[in-house]
């Protein structure tokens, strides 16, 4: 909304268009199309809509996209290369399914047995191996057994569902399910917020599964809290943290609600008991903030816009794909917000996140320097970091 | 019905071509709003949520860009309609030949003059927006009833605006000061002190010569059809209460210390004539922030944050007439003394305040009334309100306004087509400190239900019938041909002043009036 202020931009906006596309007053066009794209899902809309009515914006965006696509309008044609992709690759870039385990750096201790699995997801295997390395070393650190997939993992789908193919979207979820069901797996700790929120969030609305889902933000917080990691380096840094949507306000997960819907007079309905309102206060916040709280010598300097009201950094949904402009300008803002902190280092938790705000902050010639979370352990942690980042890289 | 392009070139020349469109699916969804299905019925047509599709909608920056598109208008024919934030029907044009200028990128604070009380605002600037600024001067606005969402600007200018806190911050015809404006030849007016060759500042609304606040916008304003405002100052007041206050939580579960210095009192009133007694006496003191008399079930909406928390509170829907004052101060002894004040009204007319005894608001009341949000209840139970009603007269009249509409409600409620409140369900409240005062009668429909739709369409009609017929005044909604020249050969005649200032002000017929006032008489 902020890049194209026309309405239809809006949440509201795109409430409007699904009702019109009902209605039989629009078709599927391009037009059409180029508007219901050009959206984040960042879920800040559904968010504000949460005070006193129970609007929920955000599905009535994914659905639209699904009817595009349905319609076979959508999506953009850039994400659909994505898509055949995962098609075809089981990763949007187009990389090889057998070298999806070549960031794995020699030395890194793996138990096939454990309980633990490290879901690495497309984005850290192929473009943020920096995340990780730092992740799969964390846990060495804290010799806690793990293993990986390696070749049996997949794409967990989320840019295909983000962009409308819930059927190719679906796929993915039996795959990865099948796989990780089969391997007797009680935990799955993610250092992608995609990956994570796409698992936590969108899967049990397909079908439901027994293991735990964790972030690495809450894993090694975790860990922290009981020794397993002790942190014996000064890190005298200032920091910022951007909350990434897909970790925040986007996963909070659905609380299931059985209930019944009683008419109390002509017009007037309540549930009983009440329906819980997806509000987004119950992402993920704390863990991160903690960690930061607890390497010795950083400080932490939190931005106006944080939490479930986070701005979003514009990578979301196949934006940085279709609409790179977009993207970087929705971050060169975010970029802003953190400069204005006056912290000299801004952190976050999410390969998207990651390379959409180094982006900015090269574009804007800004003198902040970026650092995932992960990265900022291991220099507390006493961790050798030089060797972790190697290039800039695209995301899906 | 799309532009020529040639006329679609000189507005991209002037907004450049990422701000105007013109496609099929940008105009069609700026054909919606809320409430337009009802107004539609009302005027005999389908009662869809749709008006007439504009021919593109064109997005300014700048009083300037605003004058240019409308000598554009001018030059080729095309109608214009402005809004600002956007909220209801009066946004929507009445012609298919007609461009909507959309004017949320002028969205700028101008000016915030402290030491004054008046701030300087585009059209695009929320009420919230501003009072989140002026509170660091210990300053508030007067926010319109219809919530903090919507534009200080629009409410001065062109729109009724009555408000929750009107006991103290009055109603938006009295609060605007300076004013730019665009005329509908694309000339650029500005009003009061704005309009002086020397000091041209905002600081007054009136001069130099004669002044024009009464032709700009008169009691309910002309919703863009006497032109564009791009800028107004309003005037500020000081925040009612201490400004040192922690909201904590996350929506919609808030937790809010209630701020130093704020007390509600809920009264029962039992019939409307001690009402009116209660009211005037204490308006009469100068002591409220806020002073609404409404019915058990509005009184237990503006408590509820939801549905299923609405119908905890049937302990208080049960009162009769009952009357929500709430003081605020700066200072302990003005707080103190306002107290007194108020117990020695309740002793004197033997009434009972239920707060702390049989009811104990969620402190978010206490932020909500300070927001300004309370009007936005009205939606909890159906998704759906709109309201009848309006006047703006005695305290008695009003009452008595509101007596005769609860038949009539309740005769719709039986047909099931509006909500169930008893037929009760009305907002009442004094304008500064009870010089005059304000009844509507706020109504819950279900939007996405035909039959409710019509149902609350046909009794908004029979509601201005009565107004008409019981001589009760003019409802807000007075707007458009057909009720102006309903309503006008009862009133003086205003209507065919109302016109001679359209004719004067228009004379290429190119501000859309489907809100206002045609040229011609049909």
């Amino acid at each position: 909304m902020d890049m194209y202020n026309f309405h239809p931009y809006s949440g509201g906006g795109k409430i409007i268009l699904a009702l019109l596309l009902e209605m039989g007053r629009i078709n599927p066009s391009d037009e059409l199309r180029d508007i219901v794209y050009k959206c984040t899902e960042c879920g800040a809309c559904a968010i504000s809509c949460k005070f006193l009515n129970t609007l929920e914006p955000l599905e009535i965006i994914m659905k639209l996209r699904e009817k595009l696509v349905d319609a076979g309008c959508g999506p953009m044609p850039k994400q659909q290369e994505y898509i055949d992709s995962v098609k075809n690759k089981n990763n949007p870039y187009n990389e090889p399914h057998e070298k999806r385990l070549d960031w794995l750096p020699e030395g890194i201790k793996l138990d096939p047995n454990a309980k633990v699995l490290y879901y690495v997801g497309c984005t850290s295997s192929y473009r943020r191996e920096e995340m990780a390395i730092a992740s799969v070393r964390i846990m060495n650190e804290a010799q806690v057994p793990f293993t990986i997939l390696g070749d049996d993992e997949f794409c967990c789908g989320s840019p295909v569902l983000r962009t409308g193919d819930t059927k190719t979207f679906q796929e993915f979820l039996n795959k990865n399910l099948d796989m990780i069901e089969s391997k007797g797996i009680e935990t799955v700790v993610f250092s992608c917020a995609g990956c994570y929120d796409t698992f936590k969030v969108d899967y049990p609305l397909y079908r439901k599964y027994n293991f735990r889902v964790l972030h690495v933000v809450e894993f090694f917080d975790e860990l922290l809290e009981s020794g397993q990691l002790k942190l014996i380096n000064e890190v005298p840094l200032t920091v910022t943290y951007h909350d990434p949507c897909h970790l925040g306000r986007n996963a909070e997960p659905y609380e299931e609600w059985e209930g019944d819907v009683v008419d109390l007079m002509p017009l007037v309905s309540i549930n009983m008991p009440p329906k819980p309102k997806k509000t987004g206060a119950k992402g993920i916040y704390d863990a991160p903030r903690e960690i930061l709280k607890k390497i010795p010598g950083l400080k932490l300097i939190e931005m106006e816009r944080i939490r479930e009201y986070s701005y979003c950094c514009g990578a979301g949904a196949g934006v940085k794909s279709a609409f790179p402009e977009f993207a970087l300008n929705t971050a060169k803002t975010r970029v802003q917000e953190a400069e204005d902190t006056g912290a000299k280092i801004l952190t976050s938790a999410c390969p998207f996140c990651s390379t959409n705000l180094q982006d900015a902050i090269k574009d804007r010639g800004s003198k902040l320097k970026f650092y995932d979370i992960n990265e900022l352990l291991l220099m507390a942690l006493g961790l050798e970091t030089k060797s972790l980042k190697k290039k800039m890289a695209e995301v899906a | 019905m799309t532009l020529d392009k040639e006329i679609l070139t000189e507005f991209v020349e002037i907004v450049g071509k990422e701000n105007i469109d013109d496609g099929e699916v940008m105009t069609n969804a700026y054909a919606y709003n809320w409430c337009m299905d009802l107004f539609n019925h009302m005027e005999s047509k389908p009662a869809i949520p749709f008006s007439p599709i504009p021919k593109a909608v064109v997005l300014p920056s700048s009083t300037e860009e605003v004058a240019q598109i409308v000598k554009i208008c001018n030059k080729y024919g095309i109608k214009f309609k402005a809004q600002s934030t956007g909220l209801g029907p009066w946004n929507q044009p009445s012609t298919e030949n007609s461009i909507i200028i959309d004017l949320r990128r002028m969205n700028k604070i101008v000016k915030i003059d402290e030491k004054n009380l008046y701030a300087v605002v585009e059209p695009y600037v929320s009420g919230a927006q501003l009072q989140a600024e002026i509170m660091k001067y210990g300053l508030n606005c007067h926010m319109p009833g219809a919530g903090p969402q919507v534009s200080p600007l629009a409410s001065a200018t062109s729109m009724n605006g009555p408000g929750f806190t009107s006991p103290s911050t009055g109603h938006s015809a009295r609060n605007v000061l300076g004013v730019e404006w665009v005329l509908p030849d694309g000339e650029i007016m500005r009003l009061g002190s704005r309009g002086l060759k020397n000091n041209r500042n905002w600081y007054n609304g009136d001069g130099p010569g004669p002044s024009l606040r009464g032709i700009m916008r008169g009691w309910a304003g002309a919703k863009s059809g006497i032109g564009v405002f791009t800028r107004v100052a309003v005037k500020l007041f000081p925040y009612p209460c201490s400004t040192k206050f922690k909201l904590k939580g996350c929506s919609p579960n808030y937790d809010f210390d209630i701020p130093d210095f704020m007390r509600v009192y809920v009264i029962d009133c039992g019939t409307f004539k001690y009402c009116e007694k209660a009211m005037l006496r204490v308006e009469e003191e100068e002591i409220s922030f806020m002073c609404s008399h409404l019915s058990g079930f509005a009184v237990m909406a503006i408590f509820a944050t939801s549905i299923e928390d609405l119908m905890d509170k049937m302990a208080i829907g049960s009162m009769k007439v009952p009357l929500v004052v709430i003081i605020a101060a700066r200072t302990t002894r003005e707080f103190e003394y306002k107290q007194k004040v108020m117990s020695m009204i309740l002793d004197e007319m033997q009434l009972t305040n239920i707060i702390g005894s049989l009811y104990t608001p969620n402190p978010i009341f206490y932020a909500e009334a300070l927001r300004s949000n309370l009007g936005l209840h009205g939606f909890i139970a159906t998704g759906g309100f709109q309201s009848t009603k309006g006047v703006c007269d005695t305290a008695a009249i009003c009452l008595r306004s509101e007596q005769k509409n609860i038949p009539l409600k309740k005769k719709y409620i039986k047909t099931g087509a509006i909500a169930n409140d008893f037929g009760e369900g009305h907002w009442m409240t004094s304008y500064e400190s009870g010089h005059y005062f304000h009844v509507e009668a706020p109504t819950m429909f279900d939007q996405t239900e035909q039959s409710s739709v019509e149902g609350m369409a046909d009794y908004m009609e029979a509601s201005n019938q009565m107004d008409l017929l019981k001589h009760l005044g003019a409802p807000f909604f007075v707007e458009g041909d057909k009720m102006h020249e309903t309503f006008g050969p009862h009133m003086m005649n205003y209507h065919k002043w109302l016109r001679k200032i359209k004719q004067a002000f228009d004379p290429n017929d190119i501000a859309d009036s489907g809100f206002y006032i045609s040229r011609k008489e049909k």
